[in-house]
């Protein structure tokens, strides 16, 4: 039995029922299943429904639509460039692998304790940060960084995590106390654990505190990046929390420069 | 009260090796295709309706999966749970080849949820699962040149990580 008989509209609902990354793949199976593969009716289902929403700026959506006049175009582009939406305090991206949504909430739109005192933190440009701005901690002692967001913007029945985006370049102060990091629903489950956030100190000058505690991996665009913890989004209107401190080492600390806090779709 | 009356008025459908089916005409209105047939004809339909590309098989399947939904939508508490219990036992008791048989009957009768509930099936048997098994369960000849696949294939190069072993 074989389904050489089947329409091209019926293989294309076949693969709408699938993932972006079947149907990225499947295309390979033949020139028949190829069009139903590239087929704006199969990656209108793997785009955000409320994309325009999401966009806000109407300007911006329609000269991207109009740049990416088919949808796998879109999807693709949505998912290889971090959009800066919400006046460039936000960055939005696509999972390419299931196209749930993932947002980089920029530094000047978290709140840093001491953030906008210049003594301690000032706020810089760098070419590799997709944010017009970067904050580049001079000296504090009280480090924390935090910020609250609502599900309502992330894709429903995921489960997601938080990442803090930073660089370290002379970094000093970190080697004492390790850092804690919380994600969490607000009224509900919360979890912090410690971490080493400095990447280069070496073990034996590591406080004894810091046995075995994880450090920051290296992303493909440069910064490092730590997973600040997890939740389940539900897809109910829920606050999370997330939030990055250390005040115990009472130490000065420097060279800490901060893109920003992403959230995106844990790979389990 | 409202409901399916004894003396609803049935249709005689005819498959391929010649068998004749009972049809109510509530049923009938959920096989898209028939009941074109039935609007495109003048009087009533009286002689059974040829359907030449259904097996009596298939035919078989699809009207006990019509019946029982529809007599699961007769008992609105419980029908979605029901439903739910019986489509999964439904999908779990099809080979891969009756799977394919029936998505090709119920395309041709255009019977809309059951296709939405195959073309489900079918997307589950395939996710996640490489070129070479998919062309295998659709029984697709590669059309491609060595060349053209090579290009599709870089240009997708994202989608080929991770892909389970069949």
């Amino acid at each position: 039995m074989d389904l050489q008989a089947l329409p091209e509209g019926c293989i294309a609902n076949i693969l709408s029922l699938t993932t972006p990354l079947d149907a990225g793949r499947l295309s390979l199976i033949s020139r028949t299943f190829c069009s139903a593969a590239q087929s704006d009716s199969v990656w209108e289902r793997f785009l955000p429904s409320d994309l325009e929403s999401i966009i806000s700026d109407s300007h911006q959506f329609s000269s991207l639509i109009a740049a990416y006049p088919s949808k796998k175009a879109l999807y693709l582009h949505l998912s290889d460039h971090p959009l800066l939406i919400d006046h460039g305090r936000k960055s939005f991206q696509l999972d390419k692998r299931t196209g749930k949504k993932c947002y980089m909430i920029a530094a000047r739109d978290l709140t840093i304790i001491w953030g906008s005192t210049p003594e301690y933190w000032e706020w810089i440009t760098l070419p590799e940060s997709r944010f017009k701005e970067v904050a580049k901690l001079l000296a504090v002692c009280w480090f924390e960084i935090r910020r609250n967001i609502s599900t309502i913007i992330l894709s429903p029945g995921t489960q997601y995590a938080a990442f803090l985006v930073y660089k370290m370049i002379d970094a000093h102060g970190f080697h004492l106390e390790p850092a804690e990091l919380t994600v969490g629903i607000v009224g509900g489950i919360s979890s912090t654990k410690s971490v080493c956030l400095d990447p280069n100190v070496e073990e034996r000058h590591l406080g004894p505190n810091f046995q075995g505690l994880e450090r920051p991996k290296e992303r493909s665009d440069g910064w490092l990046e730590i997973e600040m913890g997890d939740f389940f989004n539900l897809g109910l209107e829920d606050e999370v929390e997330m939030k990055v401190i250390e005040i115990d080492s009472k130490w000065w600390k420097h060279g800490f420069f901060l893109q920003g806090i992403e959230v995106r779709p844990k790979i389990v | 009260m409202s409901g399916i009356s004894d003396t609803e008025r049935m249709i005689t459908l005819k498959t391929v090796e010649g068998t004749l089916f009972d049809v109510k005409s509530s049923i009938a209105k959920d096989i898209k295709t028939v009941q074109a047939f039935i609007d495109d004809s003048d009087d009533d339909v009286t002689s059974p309706i040829p359907l030449p590309n259904v097996f009596t098989r298939e035919l078989s399947r699809i009207l006990d999966y019509l019946n029982n939904h529809h007599r699961f939508r007769s008992d609105i508490e419980k029908a979605d749970e029901e439903m739910a219990r019986y489509d999964a036992e439904f999908a779990k008791s099809m080979s891969h080849e009756e799977l394919k048989a029936l998505i090709l009957a119920a395309n041709y009768l255009n019977v809309k949820d059951l296709l939405e509930f195959l073309n489900q099936t079918v997307a589950d048997v395939i996710q996640n699962k490489s070129v070479e098994f998919v062309r295998n369960f659709f029984g697709i000849e590669n059309d491609y040149t060595p060349e053209e696949e090579e290009k599709l294939r870089n240009e997708n190069e994202w989608a080929f990580n991770g892909v389970e072993q069949d």
